[in-house]
Parts: structure tokens; C-alpha cells; sequence
């Protein structure tokens, strides 16, 4: 296999507020290979966004990466100097948020947001310039690219937005796209599109994705691998298809019961995790899933498991595991 | 099903809002529905198709443009003040974001009390029994009542929410997105919570969502809206083994399933583009402009399909409903 274009590696990042220091992104780490269409998911709060923010070293005050290497292509971003992030940021790794709206300036026209995105990488003639905006238009499927390079955001639907986000994110042919919940914000009919054209684009042209969302499905339909967070931590990873059929993590494990599903018989009761998210201020001691836990044995509640291989290149955060858990469970009831 | 009465009975309900210069918004254009008693009616479709102003005109948060709705038999439309007001209690509406339909300057047991106390029910301690009892059916803590809403977290607000809506004893609960703002392992508590309460009090739901999962799983039957129509009814298993509405099998297929097996053999039938303006719908079939099969000019651009019967209880409305393939 070839190297990794990313490497996270114990990265811990912090905000310092009046309450007390916020240990959002708690010790994360994971590769992400060239092409690779990588899956994080978990519940608002556990770290996710600002996981993808350190990773640009986008992470504004008072929050600050206090430990920990981002290795792009070997170089680490985190001691690098503010101009080679800003060289890296939009040509090497782009980024594209959940609100399109926000992220565009509202007194620009599409087109003219696109070419300064070009451009900020490197003078490129006008003419050019704008028959590279049509062309990415194109390339994320905007009807009338022609005229419609020239319209102003509002003029846009929410999903004719993010599609002109991620037309402005590939403007430099990045190795590396990072999606904070494209699609949490869009119809299901939209999210369809969008996920469909993510999916294009990684397999045309090889640009690895970093899908970051709270919606196991989006990831079943995009990811070939999957990072599940809890409470600032990476509790189970592995590939998509490990993970989905036979989760080790009494977290993923439950999530997925909790959902239901347009394919399965409809039972009576949803499993429900009781409890919730803990306050990262103080988060709980031992295994930080442990108030929520229904498999917790005595050590979880002072003992900090770490992330082990539990099966093929999948790893878990757990003393007991589901593959214990539910023999125990089976033994029990006879 | 059908032989029993409606608990609700809407009649070719419209609801226009002003635009300017004379144009308006279609949100709601001749929507005839029944609810019966017990029962629990998903609701779905995409965002800005008239599912929420459905909601508030049946809950009577929102007046008639024109058409009826029928409560226990007596129209809701004709009635004004007093005898509007005793009907409206049976009436109640549970919002999606928890964070914002909460005062936040009211404690949690003054804001579930209010209700109570706009219709002068219950007073003094009797109204505080009232409350913790309220509090101890939503599954909290009936000594929360002296907190602020802030204290607590998005799950339990929407419990808030709840026992708030239960305090005058509704008929019938409008939920409009209750699980949509909630963290994906809470929304399962919440819907549990719904489901139970239904069992214990004969609650009648009309459940507004957009994530047709969570419909099939709490719905009994489901109705499917398009730009201010109801465009299919039927049962919730036939519903999605067997729709009969391009818009509806459209819908089905765009929800990506959690299980990247089955989920990589799925067809989805791409629709074109998004849902068009409801200020100028398009002519005849309103879904004439994104549907995979329809036929153009003659008849989808120019006649307007009438919802009817395809099946045993199964309301579709489409010219070509035999043409839609089964299966998700
Ligand atoms: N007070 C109002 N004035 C003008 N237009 C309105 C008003 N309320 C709703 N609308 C319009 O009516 C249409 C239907 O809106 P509604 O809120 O019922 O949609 P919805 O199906 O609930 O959508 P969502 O899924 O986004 O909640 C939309 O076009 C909306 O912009
Ligand atoms: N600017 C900030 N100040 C203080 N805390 C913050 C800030 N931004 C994020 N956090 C906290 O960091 C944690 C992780 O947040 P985030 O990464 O945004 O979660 P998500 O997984 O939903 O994307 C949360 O506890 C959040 O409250
Ligand atoms: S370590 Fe213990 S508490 Fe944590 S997930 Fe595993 S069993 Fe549950
Ligand atoms: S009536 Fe015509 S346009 Fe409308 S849904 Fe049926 S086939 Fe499609
Ligand atoms: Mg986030
Ligand atoms: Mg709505």
C-alpha cells in the first residue's frame, strides 16, 4: 500500500474557556490513504469539526491544538509556519461546511468566488480563469454553467450551493477533501445528488475525501472506511463493511440498533441509549461511554481503555467488546 | 379503518400566503385528509412543500384560506372565541427545535403550567401536583420544575416540550420534526417515549418528518406531499413495498440505508434538479418537471391527476401509477 497523504497522530485539541478547558479533540489519530473516502461519525459535540479545523489549523481562540502531529505528505502541519498552511489550505486540502450560505459572500457572483479561489494559488489570465469556473461548474453538474457563473448566491437553491462549494474546493485539484455535514442541511432527494457526484468525483479524479457526518447511512453510501468518535476520542474504526456488520464498540454497536431502517422488519421498540452526550469539561473517568454503557464491568469505571485491534484492521476503545458482551449475554439467558 | 369516523376530516383545504405585487404563495392547495382516532399519520416530503402549514391549519394555529376541517364532526373553520378555544385544546402541536419554542426565561414548571393556566383549569398546589406528575410521565425528574430550560439538554428540552403539550389533555398532537434537531442517540428515547404515551392516553399523531425511516417505523399510514398537494396515501408497509407515485418511489430511494451492503445493490432513482417555487407551480401535474416517466405535453403538463383510489385503501395521484416499480 502506498503512503498515507495524511497522518493524525495523538492529536489533542483544546479551548480554554471561563468554564474550564474543553477537551474537544482528546488524543485522536488515523491515516488517510491517497484516494481513500474516509467516514467520521458521531454525535454533535464529540469532535468532529474540530477535529477537521486542526487539520487546517483553521481551530479559532481560545481554542488551540495543545498536542500532536498532522503529517501532509510527511510535512507537520501543526509547527508549520501560517504561510505554508495558507499554501496547503485550498490547494492541497479543501474543506466545504454543512451551510453553503455562509460560507459564500453574499455581494459576490458564484463565478467571481470560484476564479479568486483559483487564483489565490497562482496568476492565472482572466480568460482562463473563468473558462476553468464554467468547467468546474460543469464538472458539479449546475445546469447552464454558461450564465449561471455569473448569478449571485441567493440565486442559487441550498443544493446548487454546494455543489458551487465543491466546485470552488476542487478549483486546485486538492488530494484531500474534507466535508463537515455537506448534506445534513439538504432534502434527501439533494443529499442523493450530492453523495452521488462525491462519489464521482473520488473515482475520477482519485481525490480522497474525509466525509464528515451523524448519518450512518450517508457513510454506508460513501465511505470505505469509518472513524467512530465519542466524547472527543476515536472509539472504533475500521472498514466500512467490518464495522457495519459486526461492530466491536458497544457505542457503534448501539447507534446502529437505534436507527431504524427502511429495509428491516418494523419491531416494536427501538433500542434507545439511555442517558447523554457527557459535558467535555469534565468528562466522565475510565471509559468515558461508561454512565451510557449497558455491557460496563467494574474496570470501565476508573480504567481508560485504549484502541486495540479487534479484528481485521479494525480497532476498538473497549475493555469488554460485543463479541464478549453478547456471549455473556447468550450464557446468561441459556 | 375506514368504516370507523375521523378523528379529523380536512376538506379541500387551501392556504395562500401574500408574496408581494400581487403573487402568492401556494402552500397548501386542496388537501383533503382524514385522521382517525388512535391512530398514528406520517407525514413527508421535501422541504417547503406545505407540511408545517398543514400542521398549524389543522392544530388552528393558522387560519383558512378556504376549505374545512372538521373536529369531532363540528367545523373548526366556522368556529370563533370562546367555542374556538375550548376545541383548540384538544389540539396541540410539538415543534422541531427544541431550543427555541421553550421561553427561556420561564422556569420549566411555569412553562408547562401555562396552558393550564390560560384555560383557568387547575390552581395553587393541585396545578403543581399537575406538573410534577406531567414531568414524571416525560421520564424527568419531577423536582426539575424549578429550573430554566438552559439547564437542560436538547433531549430532555423536547420532553419539556411534550409534557407541556399533554397538560390539557389533547386529542389529537401535531409533531412537527420532534427528533430532527435531537442527537441521532436520543431521537430513538424520544420516539419511544411518543409510542408509550400513545398507548397510555389514546393519543391520535399526525407526525411531520422528512427522514422516512423514523415515519415507517411510528406511522400506521403515511401521506406523501409534493409543493402543496398531497400526492399518495396509503398504509405504512404498503406504502413502501408498494408505492404508486414516481415522487413517493423517488423519495424512498434517496434515503441511503445504514448497511453499506445492501446499500452498494440499491437503484436510486435520480430526480432532476429541486422542488420548483410554490408561487408559480408547474401546470397540470406539479410534478410533471422532475418525473422520470412522465408523459409530455399530453396528459402530465396539462391536466392535473386526481388523487384516487389504486388499491385497497391506496390513494395515489398519477396518470401512469401502474408504471412505478415496485420494491426499494
Ligand atoms: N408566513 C408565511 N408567509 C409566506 N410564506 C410562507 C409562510 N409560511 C410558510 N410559507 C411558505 O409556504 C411554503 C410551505 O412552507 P412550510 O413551512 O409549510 O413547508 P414544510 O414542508 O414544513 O418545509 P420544511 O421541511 O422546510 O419544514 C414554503 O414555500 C414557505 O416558504
Ligand atoms: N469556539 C469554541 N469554544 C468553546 N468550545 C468549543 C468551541 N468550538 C467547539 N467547542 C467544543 O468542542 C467540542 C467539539 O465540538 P465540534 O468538533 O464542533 O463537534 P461536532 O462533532 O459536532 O462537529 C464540543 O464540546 C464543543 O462545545
Ligand atoms: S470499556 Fe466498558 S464502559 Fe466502555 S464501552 Fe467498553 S464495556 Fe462499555
Ligand atoms: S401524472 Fe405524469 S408527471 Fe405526474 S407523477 Fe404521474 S407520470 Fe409523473
Ligand atoms: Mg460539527
Ligand atoms: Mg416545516
Amino acid at each position: 500500500m502506498s503512503q498515507p497523504v495524511l497522518q493524525v497522530k495523538d492529536l489533542k485539541t483544546q479551548f480554554f474557556t471561563d468554564d474550564g478547558v474543553v477537551q474537544a479533540v482528546d488524543g485522536v489519530s488515523f491515516d488517510l490513504n491517497p484516494g481513500e473516502t474516509l467516514g467520521i461519525v458521531g454525535e454533535s459535540g464529540c469532535g468532529k469539526s474540530v477535529t477537521a479545523l486542526s487539520i487546517l489549523r483553521l481551530v479559532q481562540e481560545p481554542g488551540r491544538i495543545v498536542n500532536g502531529q498532522i503529517l501532509f505528505k510527511g510535512d507537520d502541519i501543526v509547527t508549520m509556519s501560517d504561510e505554508e498552511v495558507r499554501e496547503i489550505r485550498g490547494k492541497d486540502i479543501a474543506m466545504i461546511f454543512q451551510d453553503p450560505l455562509s460560507s459564500l459572500n453574499p455581494v459576490l457572483t458564484v463565478g467571481f468566488q470560484i476564479e479568486e479561489a483559483i487564483e489565490a494559488h497562482g496568476k492565472v489570465p482572466g480568460k482562463t480563469a473563468l473558462s476553468r469556473t464554467v468547467a468546474l461548474l460543469k464538472q458539479v453538474r449546475i445546469p447552464a454553467a454558461e450564465s449561471r457563473v455569473h448569478d449571485y448566491p441567493h440565486q442559487f437553491s441550498g443544493g446548487m450551493r454546494q455543489r458551487a462549494m465543491i466546485a470552488m474546493g476542487l478549483a486546485n485539484s486538492p488530494s484531500i477533501l474534507i466535508a463537515d455535514e455537506p448534506t445534513t442541511a439538504l432534502d434527501v432527494t439533494v443529499q442523493a445528488q450530492i453523495l452521488e457526484l462525491l462519489r464521482d468525483l473520488n473515482r475520477d479524479l482519485k481525490t480522497a475525501i474525509i466525509l464528515i457526518t451523524h448519518n450512518m447511512g450517508v457513510v454506508a453510501s460513501l465511505c470505505t472506511r469509518v472513524l467512530v468518535m465519542y466524547a472527543g476520542r476515536v472509539v472504533e474504526q475500521g472498514p466500512v463493511e467490518q464495522i457495519f456488520k459486526d461492530p466491536q464498540h458497544p457505542y457503534t454497536w448501539s447507534l446502529l440498533q437505534s436507527i431504524p431502517r427502511l429495509d428491516s422488519d418494523r419491531h416494536d421498540r427501538l433500542l434507545s441509549i439511555e442517558g447523554f452526550p457527557p459535558d467535555l469539561i469534565r468528562p466522565p473517568r475510565g471509559c468515558r461511554f461508561h454512565p451510557r454503557c449497558q455491557f460496563k464491568i467494574d474496570r470501565c469505571l476508573h480504567d481508560d481503555p485504549p484502541l486495540l485491534n479487534v479484528g481485521p484492521d479494525q480497532d476498538a476503545a473497549c475493555w469488554v467488546t460485543m463479541r464478549r458482551a453478547l456471549a455473556s449475554n447468550g450464557e446468561r439467558r441459556g | 379503518m375506514a368504516d370507523r369516523t375521523p378523528l379529523l376530516r380536512a376538506e379541500n383545504v387551501v392556504k395562500h400566503f401574500p408574496a408581494g405585487l400581487g403573487a402568492s404563495v401556494k402552500a397548501v392547495e386542496n388537501v383533503s385528509l382524514e385522521i382517525y382516532p388512535g391512530e398514528t399519520v406520517g407525514l413527508v416530503g421535501e422541504s417547503g412543500c406545505g407540511k408545517s402549514t398543514l400542521g398549524r391549519l389543522i392544530t388552528q394555529l393558522l387560519p383558512v384560506t378556504s376549505g374545512n376541517i372538521f373536529f369531532d364532526g363540528v367545523d373548526l373553520t366556522k368556529l370563533r372565541g370562546e367555542k374556538l378555544r375550548q376545541y383548540r385544546r384538544q389540539l396541540q402541536m410539538i415543534f422541531q427545535d427544541p431550543y427555541s419554542s421553550l421561553d427561556p426565561r420561564m422556569t420549566v414548571g411555569d412553562i408547562i403550567a401555562e396552558p393550564l393556566e390560560n384555560f383557568g383549569l387547575l390552581r395553587g398546589r393541585a396545578k403543581d401536583q399537575r406538573v410534577q406528575e406531567l414531568l414524571k410521565i416525560v421520564g424527568l425528574n419531577p423536582y426539575f420544575n424549578n429550573r430554566y430550560p438552559h439547564e437542560f439538554s436538547g433531549g430532555q428540552r423536547q420532553r419539556i416540550g411534550i409534557a407541556r403539550a399533554l397538560a390539557l389533555r389533547p386529542k389529537l398532537i401535531v409533531a412537527d420534526e420532534p427528533i430532527s434537531a435531537l442527537d441521532v442517540s436520543i431521537q430513538a428515547q424520544i420516539i419511544n417515549l411518543m409510542e408509550d404515551l400513545q398507548k397510555e392516553f389514546q393519543l391520535t399523531y399526525l407526525f411531520i418528518a422528512h427522514d422516512l425511516s423514523v415515519v415507517r417505523h411510528i406511522s400506521d399510514r403515511v401521506m406523501v406531499m409534493y409543493l402543496g398537494k398531497i400526492v399518495e396515501v396509503a398504509d405504512s408497509v404498503e406504502i413502501y413495498r408498494n408505492p404508486r407515485h414516481p415522487y413517493t418511489k423517488a423519495l424512498l430511494s434517496a434515503i441511503p440505508i445504514p448497511d453499506p451492503e445492501v446499500q452498494s445493490k440499491r437503484r436510486i432513482v435520480a430526480l432532476a434538479g429541486e422542488i420548483p417555487s410554490p408561487v408559480n407551480p408547474p401546470s397540470g401535474c406539479r410534478f410533471h418537471t422532475r418525473c422520470p416517466i412522465a408523459q409530455l405535453p399530453t396528459p402530465c403538463a396539462d391536466q392535473e391527476p386526481p388523487l384516487e383510489e389504486k388499491a385497497r385503501y391506496h390513494r395515489a395521484a398519477c396518470f401512469f401509477s401502474e408504471k412505478v416499480p415496485v420494491a426499494v
